[in-house]
């Protein structure tokens, strides 16, 4: 099983690899606990503020527990006018899900971008929605 | 001169897995006579005469930037290759690295032998998965050839390269905060001067520059700062890749020469607005972008304004997103502003607060909830984020949304 500690002795405890830790941690573990902070502190002897400063700062290091269905739909500009915004409205009333919004994955020509629990899923549509969502359901 | 691909000419024909291929076209003969006949000075100063500016969007020439590096009497020095490209509707540096990741390489050898790097970063973005393991597997089989490491092709070179996953953050493709962020701090910017080219990474002098421009440098060396200088338009000479999307026919990345109109690109390049779609208005770069309406798309795509009686625009990342009358604006106001308001990194006020009150602003709108105190209001944030915040995230989360009101009177 992987552990925090078997994480971090991948890494050199040097300062420009505190965020590749903080990154493995988060897609791990699918959050950075207190917990963990402390130890990855320990490690980089750093302050434990330190961590989570860091830490608090990126989209793809999350410092709270995710939900079980982590729903993400790409908001940015070029997938709004692909109706990524009708996508967002179905899953809400349908589904009863809260989707997060997320920027540009740069897969502007596959948009609608969609990633759930980590999977992306391109050129979304209604349709397409109910079949991939239904997986997870 | 409109047929003339630099950074395009091998893509779909060669395996990017497969450095073989690469060496097949005249891949690494760059980095050959830069090693056997140059010396690094004399590289940048090819750079120089080519007149090749960034392609990030600033558009600062990339000879100047070198040189200030190379110039620097400290020892340590080091070379950051910009792949964080989060901009919206840009993906061309992914789509370099898709295709013909050794020429980047190269160009990344060169460059920073020629400023004196011992280490060179590639700083990619950290959604970019695929890209990485490209890119992992290209340098692995450039370093079997000795194009990197110790003695690089027997002489007396040395380089590292290491590879740096960005973690999601917009604002990273700026200079200053991607620095920070190699260092394990939060990706925000830092003031300038002193500028990376005097303290950069690890206080140390740092040339940042972006995918695309790399890519532009084997051609320079193997052909010539002069030959370059001849192409596309005299300010910012060159080619440049252009991201077309939206309600165009074929939607898609293409390389054309500096100073083409947005009208051509449209028109001869992206096959024309889609059947049963009216043409509304273009943004051209990205989330930050202006806004062009039809009589304006002679517009010459430039790094710089100004220069002549010419029309000229300034091109940003390059991306230029057709949007179509059907499109709804609310929609498209809310993901501008909301977009800003996510990625702003909240060290200065303006634009921290100046971005959130657009984004409720413009659901208020949405929501048909909108006063004239709120018309008011945005007049004065978009001056405040036009003229005072620190970097300039700030100003350009302006832009898209002064435009909406000026040009496309959305007020009405």
């Amino acid at each position: 099983m992987q552990t925090i500690q078997k994480i971090l002795l991948e890494f050199e405890p040097k300062v420009e690899n505190l965020l590749p830790a903080l990154k493995k941690t988060s897609a791990t573990f699918g959050y950075v606990s207190e917990e963990d902070a402390q130890k990855i502190a320990g490690y980089f002897s750093i302050p434990q503020s330190k961590v989570f400063e860091t830490a608090s700062f990126y989209d793809l290091v999350k410092t709270k527990k995710q939900p079980q269905i982590l729903i993400q739909v790409c908001s940015s500009a070029n997938c709004a006018v692909n109706n990524s915004f009708e996508i967002i409205r179905e899953i809400e009333n349908s589904f009863k899900i809260k989707a997060e919004e997320i920027s540009c994955l740069g897969k502007c020509g596959e948009g609608p971008i969609m990633i759930v629990n980590g999977k992306i899923y391109e050129k979304v549509n209604l349709s397409k929605l109910r079949d991939i969502l239904e997986e997870y359901l | 001169m409109k047929d003339i691909k630099i950074i395009t000419e091998h893509w779909g024909k060669i395996d990017p897995l497969k450095i073989e291929d690469y060496l097949g076209v005249g891949g690494y003969e760059a980095l050959g006579k830069f090693i056997s006949k140059m010396k690094p000075e004399e590289v940048v100063e090819e750079i120089k005469k080519s007149g090749l500016c960034g392609r990030g969007g600033a558009g600062f020439s990339t000879g100047n930037k070198l040189e200030s590096v190379a110039n620097n009497p400290k020892a340590e020095k080091y070379f950051i290759c910009n792949l964080e490209e989060s901009e919206p509707g840009t993906y061309k540096d992914r789509l370099i690295v898709d295709n013909n990741p050794h020429l980047l390489l190269e160009g990344i050898i060169i460059s920073a032998l020629s400023i004196g790097a011992k280490r060179a970063y590639i700083y990619i973005n950290g959604n970019f998965e695929k890209q990485k393991e490209i890119l992992e597997r290209a340098i692995e089989q450039a370093k079997e050839k000795k194009y990197w490491g110790e003695n690089i092709l027997g002489s007396e070179y040395n380089l590292e390269i290491e590879i740096f996953s960005g973690a999601g953050a917009y604002i990273c493709g700026e200079e200053t905060a991607l620095i920070n962020s190699i260092k394990g701090n939060r990706g925000e910017p830092k003031y300038r001067p002193p500028y990376p080219t005097q303290a950069g990474l690890f206080g140390c002098p740092t040339a940042v520059n972006n995918a695309e421009t790399i890519s532009n440098i084997p051609w320079i060396i193997l052909q010539g700062g002069k030959e370059y200088a001849k192409i596309g338009a005299k300010n910012s000479p060159g080619t440049k890749l252009f991201i077309l999307s939206g309600a165009v026919k074929n939607p898609g990345v293409y390389e054309a020469p500096t100073g083409i109109t947005v009208k051509e690109l449209i028109e001869e390049y992206a096959g024309g607005i889609q059947k049963g779609k009216e043409f509304w208005f273009a943004q051209i770069g990205g989330a930050c972008g202006k806004l062009f309406l039809e009589k304006e798309l002679d517009a010459k795509l430039n790094f710089s304004v100004g220069t002549g009686r010419d029309l000229s625009v300034q091109m940003g990342s390059g991306s230029i997103l057709v949007v179509d009358k059907s499109v709804n604006i609310h929609d498209l106001l809310i993901s501008w502003t909301d977009f800003f308001r996510r990625e702003s990194c909240g060290k200065c006020v303006p634009c921290r607060e100046g971005t959130f009150r657009l984004w409720e602003i413009a659901k208020r709108f949405r929501d048909n909830k909108i006063s004239d105190r709120d018309k008011e209001a945005v007049k004065d944030i978009l001056w405040t984020l036009n003229n005072t915040t620190f970097c300039p995230l700030g100003k350009f989360s302006a832009t898209a949304f002064q435009d909406a009101v000026e040009k496309l009177k959305i007020w009405k």
